[in-house]
């Protein structure tokens, strides 16, 4: 039975590299979604349901017309809707007319995601499953890496689109790579690498913000209508804060000596919101303080229409940027989004830190 | 003079209002609970809340600012959940701290967190938590411990006196009793058997829902809301399918649809959903697919926001009271779910 995963952003190849490793062949690689896909899956989706949920049912009919019959889906309990919504998409697609199965990972569960990987898998014992997830990962943290790289030099390359492409064959490399000491090496001189290839300017003078919200809408470029290339051309640094390694991870989620980056965050904004209330909402929130202490210029939060974490985040963004001043843009996207309007608020956001950066400087050299 | 304490009379308040009012009237309190909402707490709300949150969250906000400054303290618990894995709404946790961030000139808000799916909360926790919130007030632990009990005492009777049992419930479809208040009837008219299904803060909420428990009575329908539905039932319908619905107050929502599209015993179900509540999104979609799978019991599904108008949502009301009445006197065609925004 060929087997699909909804599209998300630079973890493709991620999903790719796990369900090979577990003996996955069969696998129908979710294409990239357009315009067309979202409307697709907002024509059979509930009117006022996030737009994730849009998202994903039109990459799974787009799937499904390919010949998928089994797709993988997040599942289990949690405050965000986007564990049920395979039931939801499963009945929506029986009555479109399509026979298929879900598989749903439960993310937030180690022990359950192993177990289901394995009954996922073909041929595959809890020590190749663990294999697979392990290298899952790690390689993870390269892709991670590279997309850092790639919002960093895509900014200040001299001649346009030599980063991009460059990192697109980077993603290749890192599906194809074998062994742990490989990844390990390839993490170590990635940065290196981008310094040799890429001529960048070199008195550029880039802003740097850092984009947070939700996970989906972030890492989804069809999404959130490619901020990172939108900011990267009007040359700032970007870095998208937040990373499903926060799950996935657990080799750094075990390491005593190690603190991952959200982790700090979650401690800043202990604050602001004490308890878990779902979504990214404290890590979101912390981050603001982190990247401000961190000597970044501003903050940019996406996040999508109706999502009821993410909500909570906004209403309290303004009080922690006045705090810290730290300014916060936020932004909504769903299915209508216009790109102009989108591409105006960006520009608008960015010309305003550039001329709050130049003050500060005026300030810093009279004293 | 004793200390006045304000309750917002929106979302959870429906769900533990006996409880709290109890406990806080016991440790010697004033006990404030902000009125039924009306069109100048629906402005309060509007104009004081986050743009996007649903129409329910807006009205707490507009309940909040109206108790603002006629209190001493303010009770808003970060509620999670009451169940081992089911939870409630995001929202419910975030309420106070949003409050807290956006207003600062509010008076002190209580604040206590419980949470037994993710925040490892049971029963002893249960029990200090609210000894702690009790120690703000008074020094005495006896009296604590005493409100506390009465408190429980109360709540357990309010559950009582609301849900019916099965066995009443089978009367009910058999038209032998009424579960709630008796409709107006014409000359020579049965009482039409509807199953007024939706959130509790939107059907108590005479003002949000648009006066339906009333509208409904003057048409001559016998009503049963689904918090008064018997839980076995509601556990029963949701464990037939594969998915579990882990927003435990969504839970009685749909196991209600489910259970009467499954039992064909009344005319119809009409579900009240609010614009941007994340849980109805979904349950709501999984109900009229299901409704349109079997469609012997006619669904209707209205969507209120703060812009709902009250002659459109009345005239809907009446059309479909209309069919179910001339489906069952002379002609049966069968009607299709039917979702009106």
């Amino acid at each position: 039975m060929p087997f699909s995963y909804p599209h998300f952003g630079s973890l493709n190849y991620i999903f790719e590299v796990i369900f090979r490793e577990i003996g996955r062949n069969d696998l129908i690689i979710p294409n990239k979604p357009s315009k067309k896909t979202i409307q697709l899956g907002a024509r059979y989706s509930p009117e006022f349901v996030c737009t994730p949920f849009k998202m994903t049912l039109g990459t799974f009919i787009e799937s499904l017309n390919r010949g998928a019959t089994e797709l993988g889906m997040g599942g289990g309990n949690g405050y965000c809707r986007f564990r049920y919504y395979w039931f939801v998409q499963k009945l929506i697609l029986e009555d479109l007319g399509y026979d298929c199965k879900f598989v749903t990972f439960d993310y937030e569960d180690p022990l359950q995601l192993l177990r289901t990987f394995k009954n996922a898998g073909k041929g595959v014992n809890y020590l190749q499953t663990f294999r697979a997830f392990r290298y899952a990962w790690v390689k993870n943290r390269l892709t991670d890496k590279v997309d850092e790289l790639l919002y960093k030099y895509r900014a200040i390359e001299s001649e346009k689109g030599v980063s991009e492409k460059f990192a697109e064959k980077l993603y290749r490399d890192i599906v194809e790579i074998k062994g742990f000491r490989n990844c390990r090496k390839f993490l170590r001189n990635l940065p290196e690498i981008f310094k040799q290839e890429i001529d960048v300017i070199r008195d550029a003078d880039p802003l740097k913000i850092a984009i947070n919200g939700e996970v989906y809408v972030v890492l989804e470029p069809a999404l959130n209508l490619d901020i990172n290339k939108r900011l990267n051309e009007l040359g700032v640094i970007t870095k998208a804060t937040v990373t499903l390694r926060k799950f996935l991870d657990i080799g750094q989620r075990l390491n005593p000596f190690y603190k991952m980056e959200h982790e700090k965050a979650i401690k800043y904004s202990h604050k602001y919101v004490p308890y878990n209330i779902g979504g990214e909402t404290r890590e979101n929130l912390g981050d603001v303080i982190l990247y401000k202490k961190k000597g970044w210029d501003g903050v940019i939060h996406l996040y999508p229409f109706t999502c009821m974490p993410e909500i909570i985040t906004r209403s309290i963004f303004p009080q922690v940027s006045r705090d810290y001043n730290m300014p916060v843009l936020s932004l909504v996207l769903d299915e209508h989004t216009g790109e102009a309007g989108y591409q105006t608020r960006l520009e608008a956001f960015v010309d305003l830190l550039e001329r709050r950066r130049d003050i500060m400087r005026e300030k810093k050299r009279l004293t | 003079m004793p200390h006045k304490i304000g309750i917002p009379k929106a979302l959870i308040y429906y769900k533990f209002a006996p409880m709290w009012k109890t406990f806080f009237e016991e440790l010697g309190l004033e006990v404030i609970i902000s009125p039924e909402t009306t069109k100048k707490i629906r402005e309060l709300a509007i104009s004081s809340a986050p743009d996007e949150d649903c129409y329910t969250t807006k009205l707490y906000f507009g309940h909040t600012m109206y108790l603002k400054n006629k209190v001493d303290f303010l009770f808003i618990p970060r509620f999670g959940s009451k169940h081992k894995t089911n939870i409630g709404c995001p929202k419910f946790i975030g309420l106070a701290d949003v409050l807290r961030s956006m207003y600062s000139d509010l008076p002190e808000i209580i604040m206590p967190h419980f949470n037994i799916a993710k925040g490892r909360d049971n029963k002893v926790t249960f029990f200090i938590k609210a000894c702690l919130v009790g120690l703000r007030f008074t020094k005495n632990p006896v009296k604590i411990i005493q409100a506390f009990r009465k408190a429980m005492i109360a709540y357990k009777q309010y559950k009582k006196q609301l849900i019916v049992d099965i066995e009443t419930l089978s009367k009910w479809e058999q038209s032998e009793i009424m579960v709630n208040d008796f409709p107006i009837l014409k000359k020579d008219e049965k009482p039409l058997k509807i199953a007024l299904v939706g959130h509790s803060y939107v059907i108590n909420d005479s003002y949000c829902s648009l006066d339906i428990r009333n509208k409904l009575r003057e048409l001559g329908v016998d009503i049963i809301t689904s918090e008064q539905m018997p839980r076995e039932l509601i556990e029963e319908q949701l464990t037939k399918h594969e998915a579990n619905l882990y927003f435990d107050f969504e839970r009685e929502i749909l196991g209600t649809i489910l259970y009467f599209i499954e039992n064909k015993v009344i005319d119809g179900i009409i579900h009240l959903m609010i614009f941007g509540c994340g849980p109805d999104s979904l349950a709501g979609e999984v109900a009229s697919r299901f409704s349109r799978r079997n469609p012997v019991v006619p669904l209707l599904q209205l969507v209120i926001d703060d812009l709902t108008a009250e002659t459109g949502m009345k005239t809907r009301i009446e059309a479909f009271t209309d069919m179910l009445r001339r489906r069952n006197s002379s002609f049966a065609f069968q009607l299709p779910a039917l979702r009106i925004t």
